[in-house]
This record gives C-alpha cells, structure tokens and sequence, in this order.
C-alpha cells in the first residue's frame, strides 16, 4: 500500500486558515489503513480543527466525507456537491489523490493533509516500512525477494557495502542491511552461488529518472 | 451512599463555574451512580469496553462544551478484551497531545483503572479532577 | 604505462601509501603542506573524495595540486555525489591532468556529513566503478561503448572491509571486485590481526592473493578518546579490548607516542604477513606522523 502519515495539526490548520468553510476528504483505500486519511481520520482531524478554531473565536464550517479512492474520477464523482459548496478541499489522501482531486476542481484549492511517504506494509501493529521505489523493472528475482533499490541505504546492487554490522545499516542501527537480508535467504534456500554474480548497473529510465511515467493498456480504454 | 463534605469540596462548590465533566467508561470498571453530583455537571457515557472510546468521541465532548473528560479503564490485566485498557490509554495519550497542539491542554483529559464498585475511587478522581480545573479554567470553545 | 605505486608492488616491494584530506575551503596551500610533509615517505598519496560526506574540495583539483608537487596521487572516487555521467567525464578530466591511479568506492552516507538533507546519487555502486574504469582503460570506450579518442589508462583499486559483517561474504565480495577491475585493495584499518589473517586466508584460498595486491590499512591511534571512538562509533571497524587497554593503559600526554608504538608494532607484523603488499596510512588529520611511522617502520628511503 501507499503509505501516509497526516501532517502536524498546526501545519494543516494554517493551511486551511483562509478559508471560512472547507471540505475534509477521506480516501477509503491506502490511507485508511495506515490511518492516516479514512473516514475515522477526517472525523478526528474535523473535529480537532474545529476546537482548534473555536480557541480562536474563529468560526468554521467543515464538511466532512469520505471517498471509496480519491485516485479514481468514479468515486470523486460523488464529492462534487459538497466540494463545489466549499471554498476549499482538504484531502487526506495520498499525493496522487489530492492531485487527481485537483484535476477534477479546477476552480476550488485543493490542499494535502497527508504526507505520502512510501509504497511499503503493515509488518505489525503500528509499524510499517518501505518496500518498494516504484522502479518500473522489477529485480527481486535476482536479489532473494529483498529490495536493495528501496531498502539499501545506498542502493547498492552489489552489496555490503563496508558499513554493515551485525545485520543492521551502518545509517541507522534500528534499520536492517538490506544485503544482510539477501544473503540469509539465499542461504536459507541454498542459492549463495549468485551472490557471485556482477549485477550490472540499473537502466534508471523506467523509474523515477525517466520523467513522468505513464502506463497504457489499450484494451482497457474505451 | 451518603457522604460527608470535607471543606476542601465545600471550597470547590463555591468555586466560579460549575465544571462540566465527560466520563467514558467501560460498563466492567466503573457503575456511575454519582450522575447528580452537586460539585459539577456530570454526563456519563457508558461504553462496552473502554477501548471502544474513540478519539473523535474524546475531541467531540471538549465540543459540546465539557471542561474535562476522563476514562475510566479497567486494571491493567483485567479488561475482558485482552488488553482494551491499554489501548485506550495509548488513545487517551494521542489525544491529550492533539490537546496540547489545539491550545485546549492535554491535562483537561485523563485515564484512570478502577476497580467495579470502587466508588471512594471514582469519588477520588472527580475530587482531583475539580481540582486540576481550578488552574485550568473552563473550556475555552464552549 | 605504468605508475610508480604499481612498479613498486609489481617488483614485490613492500609499497606505502598514505591518506590526505582536501581542506574544508580553496586554499590550495593546505594541501601543498600536506603533501610536502608527506613528500619522499611514501609511494603515492591518496586524496580522499568529501571523505565522511563533509563537503571539502574537490578530490581531482588536490590530486592535481599534488602532481605539480611531484607527488603521485591517488584518487578517491565515490559514486555517492555523481551520476555515471560526471564520474566518467571527471576520470578522463583526471587523467588529462596526470592522474593515473584511481581508488572506487560507494562513499559514507551523507545522512553523516556536513550536509545531511542532501540528496544522494547512487546511480552506479562502487563495483560499477570499478569495471567502467576497467572498461575505459582495457577497451578504451565509455560505459556506452563509445570509443574514446584518448583512453583513460588507470591504475585500479578498491577498498574492502575485512571487519564488515558478514565476513563470509567479505571475501566473496573481494572476489567480485577483482573481476570487476580492481588490481590493488586499500583496507579498513587493521587493529584486529586475527582478523585480518582469518580474511587473507580466506582470500588465498580462493585464489585471490595473485590477483590482488593488498595494501593494509592502519591508522594511528592519537588518544585513548579516540581509541574508544573509532571501537564504537565508526562503522566497521574492529577494535580488540587489548588496544584500548594499552591505550588508556598510559597517562594522556603520552598516549600519541603508544599510539604510533602501536601502529609501528603492526606495521612491522603485516610486513611479516604472507600476502600483504604493503601498507596504506590514515592519519586522518594527523598527516605529520607519517614519516615517524615509516621511519621507525624501517621503509624509510622509498625506492626511487
Ligand atoms: S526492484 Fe523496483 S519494482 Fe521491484 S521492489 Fe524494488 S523498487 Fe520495487
Ligand atoms: S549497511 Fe547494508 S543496507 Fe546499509 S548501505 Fe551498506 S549495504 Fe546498504
């Protein structure tokens, strides 16, 4: 999932300070299940604002709804009313929702109160961690099912480097060596052998170097 | 039950405003039958574990207007759902630290483990939390 | 075309290299002081690339200071600051200017320099270095393949942690720079000898040790702070307790002269050890110790 944490109470309030009433929306898919922007977020964050406001003397009308996706025009479709009734959107959605909620507001300011921070899991309660950069050439195959694009601190394709300590990143001692996890399972399932090979060096051009990426599936469009 | 003012209580009715407090609590820790207590506005919320008790539900009683709100847990070890309290004691942290961003003071909100029947208890933490209002003041939104 | 650094090793001489740091500005004059004290102790001098990701000046304008000195430099080169594009165009800058012996690596993470918020790059790992410099001076093309109208002949090396975890695959990894590219390896500090030998034989086992020449690094130790430091706070690095005993085991003011006893002392062991080509001195920010150790190390005249 795309991972998020919602920003500091203060930043989200000076952002929406401008406005007299504005629209909180909640996404129901990434977000809400790394609590960040679903429906019982924008309920917290509404009434937060609200008594954060109040303090002030400042009175504010804040709708609130929540959306199934905010990166599909489908489910958008369905906060047009409240969105057009408001002087702006505050979206709790990842950064490619509030841009797709732009898009479809071209008139009405659209602000985040997100931070999107990585495509990654839930590894347990209350933890979650990076997995993946979004490279556009998967090459887990040949690195055990570890990533080292996202989870070597230098992304490393023919690693350790020299900084690695009892399993850990010489970066952060909490993180583990991402080429520490590559060697163990290839260990555990008995394939060491390729840890010989030269990897040769990434084609960057289907990841974030290449400039915006698109993705089309002609059968798909109508 | 009947009880006997000290003066300290006698003191904290004569106080300026009638404190307006929130009880959430688990229908297993606490049997809130203090509703009419003279020394403040009680409004009681009973709760099927107090692990249920939501942020939101905190935030939206400082909303409509109560000057504290407190939860009332079960002991740790327990809560019939395993470890309820404890998560609403991590909830009850979050929001008191949303209280402190939002200028209303994380203090106005507390969690407390008492023990069904424990009625000296509860009166015990009303008391102290009368007490805590006198610096506090009311509610500045209501 | 060979380089002084390579004919000393290549005639089995035991070779001494020695490390110096760029200032932290554009006085030139820092680096020619440097160099003038190193001058004639050793065989080539490395110049370090924003060493510990500390912006300082750059590694191919000091290595070339050095030059006009008559000294042969070495030059650093990490793929954490530049994409392949400016690595490739600064090693045929570098050897434009004479430069002719190149040390690969991948670089500290700037999350521990001078300028934390920076982005990194990474494009390319330091075994990527390895074989585009190899590739640019065997087949005489870029990394494209585009034939270059003057090849950038390099002497090639790497560094290599023998006291990195996990040290099974340090050799492994050893292995794999070789065939990369890498003709010499400049170690991490070596306080831990056991160590140090448990890898070689590993690496000799293998094979390793005729295609390699290994250059062990050691540092002097200036204090029994920094004994304790470089044990617990720098990535990778193998302190015995023992060092740190002798160390504190002296009063303050005389734990510099412990300290170059210390690396003497094991200076004089690797020499002693099968498979050690010479040495490589870190005397990070204490460059005027050199020519005592090598003094008193007995490597002193170098050969011409
Ligand atoms: S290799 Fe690329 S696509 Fe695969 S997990 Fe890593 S970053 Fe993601
Ligand atoms: S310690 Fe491991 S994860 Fe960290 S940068 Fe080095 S190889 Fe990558």
């Amino acid at each position: 999932m795309i991972v998020g944490e919602q920003k500091p109470l203060e930043e989200i309030k000076a952002m929406v300070a401008p406005y007299d009433n504005f629209l909180i929306l909640g996404c129901g898919t990434c977000v809400k299940t790394c609590f960040a922007g679903g429906e019982e977020e924008v309920a917290t964050l509404a009434s937060a604002l609200r008594l954060a406001f109040g303090k002030d003397g400042k009175k504010t009308k804040i709708s609130e709804l929540t959306v199934e996706r905010q990166c599909e025009g489908e489910f958008i479709r369905q906060a047009a009313s409240l969105a057009t009734q408001n002087q702006a959107v505050l979206s709790l959605a990842c950064g490619a929702g509030v841009q797709m909620v732009a898009s479809r507001f071209p008139k009405i300011p659209v602000l985040p109160g997100v931070n999107t921070t990585f495509i990654g899991i839930l590894e347990q309660p209350g933890l979650f961690t990076e997995k993946c950069l979004g490279c556009g050439n998967c090459v887990l195959d040949v690195f055990s099912g570890i990533c080292p694009i996202s989870r070597c601190s230098k992304k490393l394709l023919n690693g350790p480097c020299g900084g690695s300590k009892n399993g850990k990143c010489e970066v952060n001692p909490e993180t583990d060596c991402a080429w520490q996890l590559i060697i163990d399972r290839y260990q555990a399932f008995g394939e060491t052998e390729k840890l010989y090979n030269y990897v040769p060096p990434k084609d960057w051009r289907t990841a974030d170097a290449g400039g915006p990426r698109k993705l089309v599936r002609e059968d798909l469009m109508v | 039950m009947v009880t006997t003012r000290t003066a300290e209580e006698v003191s904290l009715a004569k106080r300026a405003f009638r404190p307006k407090i929130t009880v959430f609590h688990c229908f297993n820790a606490a049997d809130l039958a203090f509703e009419n207590n003279g020394d403040c506005e009680l409004k009681a919320v009973k709760m099927p574990c107090s692990s249920m008790t939501r942020e939101v539900f905190l935030l939206r009683a400082f909303e409509a207007g109560a000057d504290a709100v407190l939860v009332l847990a079960c002991p740790e070890g327990a809560c019939r759902h395993v470890s309820g309290n404890l998560r609403a004691a991590r909830r009850v942290a979050r929001v008191k630290k949303m209280l402190d961003e939002i200028g209303l003071g994380g203090g106005r909100l507390n969690i407390f483990n008492v023990t069904q029947g424990d009625d000296t208890a509860v009166e015990h933490i009303l008391k102290e939390t009368l007490a805590g209002l006198e610096a506090l003041g009311t509610n500045p939104v209501s | 075309m060979t380089t002084r650094l390579e004919q000393i090793l290549l005639s089995g001489q035991f070779a001494v290299t020695a490390e110096c740091g760029p200032p932290r500005g554009a006085n030139a004059e820092v680096i020619k002081k440097k160099g003038a004290a190193l001058k004639g102790y050793t065989d080539a001098v490395n110049v370090t690339d924003n060493q510990t990701a500390i912006v300082r000046m750059s590694s191919v304008a000091a290595c070339a200071h050095l030059l006009q000195m008559g000294i042969e430099p070495v030059m650093q080169m990490v793929t954490r600051d530049r994409n392949r594009i400016a690595l490739q165009s600064d090693i045929m800058g570098a050897y434009s200017l004479g430069i002719r012996n190149i040390l690969c690596l991948s670089g500290d993470h700037q999350t521990f320099g001078s300028q934390p918020d920076a982005r990194n790059v990474y494009d390319i790992d330091s075994m990527h270095l390895l074989n585009t410099v190899k590739k640019m001076s065997d087949e005489g093309t870029d990394m494209s393949g585009y034939k270059l109208n003057v090849a950038p002949e390099m002497f090639i090396g790497a560094a290599e942690n023998p006291f990195a975890d996990p040290f099974e695959y340090r050799v492994i990894r050893l292995a794999k720079k070789i065939a990369a590219g890498a003709r010499f390896i400049q170690t991490q500090c070596v306080y831990d000898l056991p160590r140090f030998k448990e890898w070689l034989k590993m690496a000799e086992e293998r094979g390793l040790l005729e295609k390699v020449y290994i250059l062990a690094g050691v540092t002097p130790m200036k204090s029994t702070r920094m004994a304790k430091y470089m044990a617990n706070k720098v990535a990778g690095m193998s302190v015995p307790e023992a060092v740190i005993k002798r160390m504190a085991g002296v009063p303050e003011d005389r734990a510099a002269e412990e300290g170059i006893k210390i690396c003497t002392e094991t200076v004089a062991e690797l020499r002693e050890t099968k498979g050690v080509a010479g040495i490589h001195l870190m005397a990070i920010e204490w460059e005027s110790v050199v020519p005592e150790i090598v003094e008193k190390s007995k490597l002193y005249p170098r050969p011409a």
